[in-house]
């Protein structure tokens, strides 16, 4: 079930960077392929996450004028470095995630400018200044649709409430020295 | 497994990389066409109904100012009645000295209007996507204009849909001239700057006379563009002096930004001599 809903989610995400550009300009900011493979993996399977980064990138780049591949590459780099991290460290709680979300787009803005400088294919903005439109738009954009997607999971929706405000466990202490009567 | 799949997905993104950076310096655009074409059947209905439903919601707020247009543009078409009248007279002195010198009246080039059904899905490049491709006679580096002034050139095509490259593009590059051609000696190199509303010309000489508010016309030495097209408009020099050529910034005369409809050129350059052309590595080993 979950793989399902990642998959619609993924085929979504391709369309709307598809599409989004011509209603605003603002929305080529917000890279969705990526949220959803930052998403997919953080749900630590690998495998799956990995797939979808490369299609879902090759998908973009078709119809981009940069290098086809280029985000398939950049994607599937951040796949296996976010699935393997969170196979090792706790970032089930969306605090935790944002920094995760902020993370990818800084490392796909440099790798994706890296390696058109490989190739020697210029891209048309700055690094700075489309790394960090980028940054913001994608952690913003990154964090609604976590929350939203977690909702829609709803069998999910209470344990990750909980982790998201996890409150500070106060355990009662006694001193077992007493010092007065 | 999962290290060997990202190994395996990441050769497949170089190859893919690789074939697609020598495709675009050899002009033949397989695989990127190829992709192109399946993308567009998803692409294309989606552009339209999103176009539809954007264009319902721009509809209902432009009906407030639909009133104050409307007394606009009733003013607008008595000045231009009076202003068609006036052509109309010219139009009939022209036929009359056209018939005089027996000269035919063909139009230069065919134009092939097409639409734009998206826009580069990355912030890194700012490429069109249009609804025209190698079945309409479309080909690699058609220059592609507006009304107001060329646009850029065709990059990739597939069967059905074509990627046109604007001028802003920091890559893109043509020949331009200050004024008419033939009125004037300052030519130079219209270049892309990355930004969308400003281009830059190089190579002016220092001491050439120009001045902000002069159009910029193609001069068709590119190869690429045919003479005498609109480039925009100059709207900054930085004064060069007898041995530094100016630096010109210009606003592009088409509206990059907002534009719905295009024109592509069915226009070949003509043959340039043989000492012009370039000289392949297999011929310079001969």
């Amino acid at each position: 079930m979950e793989g399902v809903k990642l998959t619609i989610a993924i085929i979504i995400a391709v369309v709307l960077q598809w599409t989004l550009r011509n209603v605003a300009d603002f929305f080529m900011f917000v890279d969705f392929p990526l949220i959803i493979v930052v998403y997919a993996a953080l749900q630590r399977n690998s495998i799956r996450a990995l797939l979808f980064a490369t299609i879902s990138g090759v998908a973009v780049d078709a119809l981009s004028g940069g290098l086809l591949g280029a985000s398939g590459f950049t994607m599937t780099v951040i796949a296996f470095i976010i699935a393997e991290a969170a196979r090792r460290v706790y970032l089930d709680n969306l605090i935790l995630r944002i920094p995760v979300i902020a993370g990818a787009s800084i490392l796909n803005s440099v790798l994706f400018f890296g390696i058109h400088k490989l190739f020697g294919q210029e891209p048309a903005g700055s690094l700075v200044f489309i790394g960090a439109y980028s940054l913001i738009g994608t952690m913003i954009g990154g964090t609604l649709i976590f929350l939203l997607l977690d909702a829609i999971s709803a069998g999910k929706l209470k344990p990750r409430k909980r982790e998201m405000f996890a409150q500070r466990r106060q355990t009662r202490r006694r001193n077992p020295i007493r010092l007065t009567k | 497994m999962a290290p060997w799949l990202m190994v395996a997905l990441l050769l497949v993104n170089f190859v893919l990389m690789a074939l697609d950076a020598r495709e675009s310096s050899s002009g033949k655009l397989v695989v990127r066409s190829w992709t192109q074409t399946v993308a567009d059947f998803v692409q294309s209905p989606v552009t339209t109904v999103s176009a539809a439903v954007s264009n319902y919601f721009s509809s209902i707020a432009n009906l407030r100012s639909a009133q104050d247009e409307n007394t606009n543009l009733k003013q607008r078409v008595q000045e231009l009645e009076v202003e068609l009248r006036q052509k109309d007279g010219l139009s009939n002195e022209n036929e009359r000295l056209r018939s005089l010198l027996q000269l035919k009246d063909e139009s230069k080039y065919k134009v092939l209007t097409a639409r734009i059904i998206g826009r580069d899905p990355s912030a890194w490049f700012n490429a069109s996507i249009i609804n025209r491709g190698s079945l309409d006679g479309v080909t690699l580096n058609m220059p592609v204009v507006t009304d107001g002034g060329i646009v850029g050139r065709v990059t990739a095509v597939s069967p059905l849909t074509s990627q046109v490259d604007l001028i802003t593009y920091s890559k893109s590059g043509v020949g331009g001239i200050v004024g008419e051609v033939g009125a004037t000696n300052a030519l130079g190199v219209v270049v892309g700057t990355g930004k969308t509303d400003i281009l830059e010309m190089k190579y002016v000489p220092g001491t050439a006379e120009v001045e902000v508010g002069q159009p910029i016309f193609t001069t068709g030495q590119d190869g690429i563009y045919p003479a005498g097209l609109k480039i925009g408009e100059i709207v900054n020099v930085t004064r060069g002096s007898a041995t530094t050529a100016h630096k010109i910034e210009i606003r592009p005369a088409a509206k990059l930004n907002s534009m719905q409809e295009v024109g592509i050129l069915l226009y070949q350059p003509p043959q340039k001599p043989e000492f012009e052309q370039r000289v392949t590595p297999d011929q310079k080993k001969k």
